[in-house]
């Protein structure tokens, strides 16, 4: 990692930084010194402490994937399993291919794809490529919707998706040896060691993937008769690895964190082009650093954070050949506090200094953003709960029109979980440097782009009996980017992003699910269904006939259902998912048309002592469906992965 | 069973491929007119072919895929009609596609071209095409159209001129030369220094070749238009445009080899005997209009013009008569390109 250097020139940023920081922390500088003789707190009330903060919020919607999902997608990465398992629509090149996502009709550069709380979105490209992501690496993957997102960051307009790695206090050590081969050439192992006790835990673990990906698929694009072909240059290889220690000094949790990936990629052409020369390589290594203090009735929280991208593309045949690194040094700083029963104040203040060098810029270049928000909440406990949101954005010495939100909930039924919510948001996304800086392309006067969101959900969880728990919840959304930054053409030559369109995006949501247990038994289902319509609503070209018609790539129709059985040691489950046509032309005249998938996952574990081994057989695409997720790059069919998953506690 | 697998099995293959609308192309002959080639976005697949008729004055859109049914490629770039047969160049395909010129059903397809860009006939059994990406123009025998060798010029080729036994053949991306080929021998004869990247070219009515060259992508150096003499191999004229500013594009002639056309913020006219550059345009694009590529009728001096719009939708093929007027408007495929005139009505 030649990448380290030092951050002399950001010196006075720093100092700046840690001068706010030290105006807001005063109180937690007397508490500190306080807690060295306080050691009266217990160690579980840090962890309730901690996912107090991921709490949602009050009048907000927020979806926390299960662990059995977790678990069956292990060997997989963020973009397959939020395929199958959300209503995030993700646009995918094909296995271990550049996958993003697509949050209720808006693009993935306004989606916030965050690391416990960090951004980590690429700078240049405002958007994280999913399948980058092994889930064997994160803990929990939280789903935030719409204006929820704000708790996190600004520019999630779609909404976030935040992975959560965390300490689980308990006393001994987990080995788990987790190793799968499947069709295509696929290999893949994951390694974690967790070990410590109630004042320490270290966490380690390492993931490797090695994928051909040399399917065969059946070429219908190039005239009949159709000829069944082989996947080339489609290779994938990914190696990480994931260090945490925790320290847990009565209420003081420490942690820090190494985060490293590298992924080397071989680009595919499509069915109708020939060029195999491109290659990609992706490299990261995010370190975040974080003190978490809880006095009575206050939490106090500072991280800091270094997080690096590196990403190479070469193009043999064009002799295009693009290295850009990125650099980004966060420091954030939360002040969380509960002065009365159910209510919740919190100050958060972060700043982001990021810093691009690439052959594709004319220069380095420097962004420093700041950002402060505030934010009260009353929980939702008995009757209502409420939640406002306030945040102002310091970009390079220019302060940006503030962002909001606000949520109100009320209880339908005294003592029941029925809820209703109702939000309404103001949120923004700064430019990617790319638009800022791309040479001879790039607009240095862009404004930062802002959406209204408005959102009604309802929501219920019912116990039925002992033995039958039901949920449900139906969201209906409304969002109006407007300055949207789009790049459109000057010329033949040059394409330049302006703040130039209005996109509308309304929509609904609806998840039903229903758990079922008895003995040995447990059966879950679970259906999702969303419907998206997302459009430009003015355009300043006669010719332009784009308004009013669906964005390119943003399915109108999509729908999820799976369906999971175990008894005593044996699990199956079902998952089907339905993405509907897909426009591919601005003037919807064009489109790919709607694909079911359905894939399996059937295995035992077995508890022996100390020990546990877990077998799986995972089918996917169990109908064989010939698709295509974009136009001209073929999925693969039928294909089979066995896990064995080995743990040992002691 | 194996009927109950069938239907069960073929609407999944059959349901995998792009849906794009068919237009009510398929009842008629392809008279007096001009193909456009739409070339579609990078990668996307979604280039076709279109054909103006003057017959019915419309415009007929998707043709290869509606009479081949299958996609014509990825980027198709150009079109040029020989004899009984048309050749569609398909850039990143890497292929041309060797229809029947009065039917466009396919009759071969011509593949391993490495970014092909442009096809010129040197007789009616050989053809040379230039690369973007490759340094050698590929030798194309007709009379199998298989890829018979290269010319190895060292350097990416875009446009290529024939006249008697030579071949100009220009270096685009980034360079500033011609270069000279024996079409005998297939060898390299000479370069001409020109301005930056030599974008487009044509012959006049004396047999000269007048090069366009639009001063570089990012607008580094001025754009010229130079006139060579192709007996000498020698620059006659140069006109230097007055700004960086000026990225002329897509240099036509009239059907008398006596007027230029060519694109600078809408389409420009020029006599071949004029002192300076036209201070005016000829048609002036409207707000959000993207004037891509211009084609004249040889007969008529009909002036075609491609409107890209915003290069991600369908655009326009907009007719205007020889001084300009606009006759007629009609949606085209995505980036409507260069274009391929067909004037005498084939059995």
């Amino acid at each position: 990692m030649s990448a380290f250097r030092k951050f002399d020139e950001f010196n006075w940023r720093l100092r700046y930084t840690i001068l706010l920081y030290s105006v807001i922390f005063s109180p937690l500088q007397l508490l500190g010194q306080i807690s060295l003789e306080d050691d009266t707190v217990k160690i579980n009330e840090v962890v309730i402490t901690r996912n107090k903060i991921i709490t949602e919020p009050a009048g907000f919607k927020k979806t926390i994937i299960d662990s059995a999902t977790m678990s069956d997608y292990s060997n997989t990465n963020l973009s397959e399993m939020l395929s199958g398992k959300s209503m995030i629509f993700i646009k995918s090149y094909g296995m271990g291919g550049v996958a993003s996502p697509s949050f209720r009709g808006t693009r993935a550069s306004q989606t916030l794809v965050n690391w416990n709380g960090l951004n980590i979105n690429s700078p240049m490209l405002g958007q994280s490529d999913l399948s980058l992501i092994p889930i064997g690496l994160v803990d929990d993957v939280h789903i935030y919707y719409g204006g929820a997102s704000m708790q996190l960051n600004n520019g999630g307009i779609g909404g976030a998706i935040n992975l959560e790695t965390k300490p689980t206090w308990e006393k001994g050590t987990l080995v788990s040896l987790n190793a799968g081969m499947g069709s295509f050439g696929e290999y893949s192992g994951l390694i974690k060691v967790k070990m410590g006790n109630a004042q320490i835990q270290s966490v380690t673990k390492g993931y490797l993937l090695a994928d051909e990906n040399n399917f065969r698929y059946l070429d219908n694009e190039n005239g009949s008769p159709f000829v069944w072909k082989t996947r080339t240059n489609s290779q994938v290889s990914q190696q990480g690895f994931l260090q945490e220690l925790y320290l847990n000094n009565s209420d003081n949790v420490a942690s820090a964190r190494i985060w490293y990936q590298s992924s080397d990629r071989h680009l595919p052409p499509t069915m109708l082009s020939t060029d195999e020369n491109e290659r990609q390589f992706d490299e990261s290594l995010r370190i975040m650093l974080n003190d978490n203090l809880t006095r009575s009735k206050s939490s106090y929280s500072l991280t800091g954070a270094l997080l690096m991208g590196r990403l190479n593309y070469s193009d043999k045949l064009s002799m295009n050949n693009s290295r850009s690194l990125s650099e980004t040094l966060v420091m954030k700083a939360e002040r969380e506090s509960h002065p009365w029963n159910y209510i919740n104040l919190k100050i958060n203040l972060s700043d982001e200094l990021c810093t691009v060098k690439t052959n594709l810029y004319d220069r380095k270049v420097n962004r420093n953003t700041s950002t402060l928000t505030a934010s009260m909440e009353r929980e939702c406990i008995d009757k209502f709960g409420i939640t406002i949101l306030l945040s102002e954005i310091l970009l390079d010495h220019k302060f940006l029109i503030p962002d909001f939100s606000t949520g109100l909930q009320f209880r339908l039924i005294e003592g029941k979980e029925y809820f209703l919510k109702a939000s309404i948001s103001r949120n923004s996304r700064i430019p990617t440097l790319n638009d800022l800086y791309y040479p001879y392309s790039g607009n240095a006067d862009l404004r930062n782009e802002y959406a209204f969101t408005y959102e009604l959900t309802y929501t219920m969880d019912q116990k039925i009996s002992s033995l039958f728990n039901t949920k449900a919840e139906l969201s209906i959304f409304h969002s109006t980017i407007k300055d949207m930054i789009q790049w459109n053409p000057l010329n033949s030559n040059f394409w330049t992003p302006g703040n130039i369109n209005r996109v509308n995006s309304t929509g609904l949501e609806s998840e039903v699910s229903m758990a079922y247990s008895v003995n040995k038994f447990t059966a879950s289902l679970y259906v999702g269904y969303s419907l998206t319509k997302s459009f430009p609503e003015i355009s300043d070209s006669p010719g332009d006939n784009s308004v009013g018609k669906q964005l390119i790539y943003i399915p109108i129709n999509q729908a999820n259902s799976s369906v999971r059985f175990t008894y005593g040691e044996f699990y199956t489950s079902l998952t089907t998912s339905l993405t509907g046509l897909r426009y591919t032309t601005k003037d919807d005249l064009a489109y790919l048309p709607y694909y079911i998938i359905t894939n399996s996952i059937t295995g035992i574990k077995l508890p022996l002592h100390n020990t546990s081994i877990d077998f799986s057989l995972n089918i996917n695409n169990l109908f064989d469906y010939n698709y295509q997720s974009i136009a001209y790059y073929p999925m693969p069919g039928r294909s089979y992965f066995v896990k064995i998953l080995f743990q040992l506690f002691k | 069973m194996k009927n109950l697998v069938k239907i069960i099995i073929l609407p999944l293959i059959l349901t995998s491929c792009l849906k794009s609308p068919n237009s009510e192309n398929l009842n008629f002959t392809f008279t007096g007119g001009v193909f456009i080639v739409n070339e579609g976005n990078y990668r996307a697949g979604n280039g076709s072919l279109s054909f103006y008729s003057y017959d019915s004055s419309k415009i007929f859109n998707d043709l290869f895929q509606s009479i081949n049914g299958r996609p014509l490629g990825d980027v198709p770039n150009s079109m040029a009609i020989r004899g009984n047969y048309a050749y569609i160049v398909v850039n990143n395909s890497g292929k041309i596609e060797v229809t029947n010129q009065a039917t466009l059903v396919s009759v071969a397809t011509i593949t391993g071209l490495i970014s092909p860009r442009n096809i010129s006939f040197i007789n009616d059994y050989k053809a040379y095409v230039s690369s973007l990406y490759s340094d050698s123009v590929a030798i194309i025998n007709l009379t199998d159209n298989s890829i018979s060798g290269y010319i190895n010029l060292r350097r990416s080729s875009e446009t290529i001129g024939i006249i008697g036994n030579k071949a100009f053949i220009s270096y685009w991306t980034e360079g500033k030369e011609i270069m000279v080929v024996n079409t005998d021998n297939d060898k390299v004869v000479d370069s001409i220094e020109v301005g930056i990247e030599p974008e487009s070219m044509t012959f006049d009515r004396y047999g000269m070749l007048w090069v366009l060259c639009n001063g570089g992508f990012a607008r580094q150096n001025y754009a010229e238009l130079v006139e060579l003499n192709t007996s000498t191999n020698s620059v006659e004229k140069t006109f230097v445009f007055p700004t960086k500013d000026a990225s002329p594009t897509c240099l036509k002639i009239d059907g008398n080899g006596q007027t230029l056309y060519y694109l600078d913020n809408g389409v420009r006219k020029m006599d071949i005997g004029a002192k300076d550059l036209p201070a005016a345009t000829l048609i002036t694009p409207q707000s959000g209009q993207n004037f891509y590529k211009i084609g004249i009728n040889p007969y008529n001096n009909d002036i075609f013009v491609t409107d890209a719009v915003d290069f991600a939708q369908q655009g326009y093929l907009l007719l205007f008569s020889s001084d300009g007027k606009l006759v007629s408007s009609q949606k085209a495929g995505i980036i409507p390109g260069s274009m391929c005139f067909k004037l005498v009505i084939s059995s």
